[in-house]
């Protein structure tokens, strides 16, 4: 049982990491490279939040709106230039990005590593099934599951989401019908921007904040992507799930075999459902 | 430019990139050209950093010369990639560079001491602590001033010994050099009596433990030894603190902890214990001096790689000096059989057989520190000496 518990945990927040990226590809056709690159800065603004305040809770709620705010900038500076072009120029604008933001990260908070540390309430562990749980995995997946439920409602049951799936899917009609696609666009990025750095500060209390993370973090995500179906929500919660369960159980049972299990997943996804395992078909910004 | 002049010049270039740096040297040169082939950039930026401030700070000791020349650094980032390390080495020993400084990761250091030897030129080796890089009559041109893995994890299990545990849970980092350590560690506690309850090897970069942590809760041991450092030992240790893992079982490590990642850990190092490689707490009269220039110049204490750096540098440069020749090999065999009686850390002694330095192990647990010193420190408990970390050459 404390298995599930900790494949639930670890499932939300690979949910929590990729669910941004999936968005971004999903909405706007833009496959973001600088997806990991807003994620470290998610943690790092969160930490600088943390020590002006001391307080987890408002960097947790400010740190991914200043990356909003950043990324709505990037969108309209640099990305809406090059919707309509060939996606290697999007590719290189986003890697682009990554190089800028890594940089401007160093210069701002140095090499050292910085930490943050976990909230004072969520501290002591719980004994559940005859484990030990973090009460901070806990909050992990409790509040992973409500921005999983919010996103899915938003995208699929509210009128702004309704906006944002036309301007999608056919971004003319939806320009016909009044709809401000340029205005979506900005906020579909800024949306996907501020689930990155969510991730971010929700990990920061788990892992070391470095320069090197958003590589580390950013393959994880693809796989997600990639098995759940590039641009699908719904795709992402699932393989997410699956994800964090076979690494839960291969963690208890076969550790060596985590990174195969996980890479065996994502082969057999290419192989036998390419589009993935809850593709959308003919999106485009 | 004429088809026979670039044949001329594409003929010379290559000439002087694959022949043994010392035939494409000048017999008495204008400087001291040192190749520094560190990480600047990504996950080891800050080791490169602090390793330049403590080479530098060697340097300017001696006001900046060797030889009546002054010493002249290249500083090079291999971005932690073997193969921009040798590309940047190759080119700098083509302009007649007389020494190869770094790297920071094992795999860049053996790389690079492929081509110290093919070159035939100095390599000097301040913080890689793969046991492959000073094998018995290895690289000739090699030389380890810093610790290996292998004394590391002898500390690990003097460690061990003097605390009675008895039962160990393990966790390693899946790569060669951790591996090979977790196998020496498995041999030593067998000779010792100890019974090793369980090992899980995570994947290099792992970002979560929770499981694995929950597995060392349930069983008997009394001890959790981590075979990993860097990222992967900050993050174990962060999230073994979220469940007290440490209340009920001590955890250590052959280079789980030090000043730099106890601040990134936050409180759950404190108790946590490990092998350090260099501290600025060590009490004598070289590292006395260097700490209080350091913190002069820099305004903090230096870490262990700034240590390490100013050591072995420090020894390399006075034994150059006193060879009062630029001959490479003349150096090499005098740095071979070389003693560093006034070392940061005590004295250390060059094995001519392996090209490593003999030298004392340090062994601490993270404390809370007082101003000038660190939130979180470490405090040297235990000072191995060198017969009990080293086998004989």
């Amino acid at each position: 049982m404390s298995t599930l518990i900790i494949g639930l945990s670890l499932s939300f927040l690979l949910f929590l990491l990729s669910a941004g990226l999936t968005l971004i590809f999903g909405m706007l056709g833009v496959i973001n490279f600088a997806h990991g690159a807003l994620y470290m800065l998610g943690a790092y603004v969160s930490y600088q939040i943390v020590q002006i305040t001391g307080s987890f809770w408002l960097g947790l709620l400010f740190a991914p709106l200043i990356v909003a705010a950043l990324g709505a900038l990037i969108e309209i500076v640099a990305l809406k230039r090059v919707y309509s072009r060939d996606h290697i120029f999007q590719l290189l604008l986003t890697f682009g990005l990554i190089l800028v933001i890594d940089d401007a990260t160093k210069l701002i908070w140095g090499f050292d590593y910085k930490q943050v540390p976990t909230p004072e309430m969520l501290t002591a562990p719980v004994a559940l099934f005859g484990s030990q749980i973090p009460s901070y995995r806990l909050f992990v997946i409790a509040f992973g599951a409500l921005v999983s439920l919010g996103l899915f409602l938003l995208l699929d049951r509210s009128k702004w989401g309704m906006i944002i799936r036309a301007a999608s899917s056919d971004a003319d009609m939806a320009r016909t019908l009044g709809i401000d696609v340029n205005q979506v666009r900005t906020g579909v990025f800024a949306l996907g921007s501020f689930l990155a750095a969510l991730g971010g500060a929700i990990t920061a209390p788990l892992v070391p904040i470095e320069l090197g993370m958003g590589f580390s973090v950013i393959i994880d995500c693809f796989v997600v992507v990639i098995i759940g179906g590039l641009g699908n929500i719904r795709g992402a919660i699932f393989a997410s799930l699956l994800l964090g369960m076979t690494r839960a159980v291969g963690f208890t049972y076969a550790t060596e075999w985590v990174e195969l299990l996980t890479f065996a997943l994502l082969i057999g996804t290419l192989m036998f459902r390419p589009e993935g395992l809850f593709s959308y078909k003919g999106r485009s910004a | 430019m004429k088809r026979r002049n670039f044949l001329k010049n594409a003929g010379t270039a290559a000439l002087v990139t694959t022949l043994p740096a010392p035939l494409v040297r000048a017999a008495t040169p204008d400087d001291f050209h040192i190749a520094a082939i560190l990480s600047f950039s990504g996950a080891y930026g800050l080791i490169g950093n602090d390793m330049r401030k403590g080479a530098e700070q060697a340097v300017a000791e001696r006001g900046g010369t060797v030889l009546g020349k002054p010493i002249r650094f290249s500083w090079e980032d291999d971005e932690t990639k073997p193969q921009p390390a040798v590309q940047k080495a190759s080119r700098l020993l083509g302009e007649g560079a007389q020494m190869i400084f770094g790297a920071v990761s094992s795999a860049s250091t053996l790389a690079l001491q492929s081509l110290s030897t093919q070159r035939k030129v100095p390599h000097l080796v301040t913080i890689s602590a793969d046991d492959a890089i000073t094998k018995r009559d290895g690289a000739p041109y090699s030389f380890r001033t810093s610790n290996t893995l292998g004394m590391e994890i002898n500390m690990s299990m003097e460690f061990v010994k003097s605390r009675g545990l008895k039962k160990i849970y393990a966790v390693t980092a899946d790569y060669q050099a951790t591996r090979s350590g977790f196998e020496r560690f498995e041999e030593l506690a067998k000779e010792a009596g100890v019974e090793i309850v369980g090992n899980d090897f995570a994947p290099l970069g792992n970002r979560d433990y929770s499981v694995i942590i929950d597995k060392m809760i349930r069983s008997d041991a009394d001890g959790i030894a981590v075979m990993a450092t860097g990222n992967d030992g900050i993050t174990f240790v962060k999230q073994a603190g979220q469940v007290d893992l440490g209340k009920d079982k001590v955890i250590f490590g052959p280079v789980l902890q030090d000043d730099i990642f106890a601040a990134a850990t936050g409180p759950a190092a404190l108790g946590v214990n490990s092998g350090v490689r260099y501290h600025y707490s060590v009490d004598n009269p070289t590292n006395n001096a260097f700490v209080a220039a350091y913190r002069e110049q820099h305004g903090e204490m230096p870490s262990s790689f700034a240590g390490e750096a100013y050591d072995g540098l420090r020894w390399w440069l006075d034994v150059v000096e006193q060879s009062d020749s630029w001959d490479v090999e003349t150096w090499v065999e005098a740095f071979a059989n070389s003693v560093h009686e006034t070392s940061v850390e005590g004295r250390k002694e060059m094995r001519a057989c392996d090209h490593q330095a003999a030298q004392v192990g340090l062994w601490g647990e993270v404390v809370k520190g007082e101003a000038p010193l660190p939130e979180l420190t470490m405090k040297i408990n235990e000072i191995f000496p060198a017969d009990r970390l080293f086998d004989a050459c």
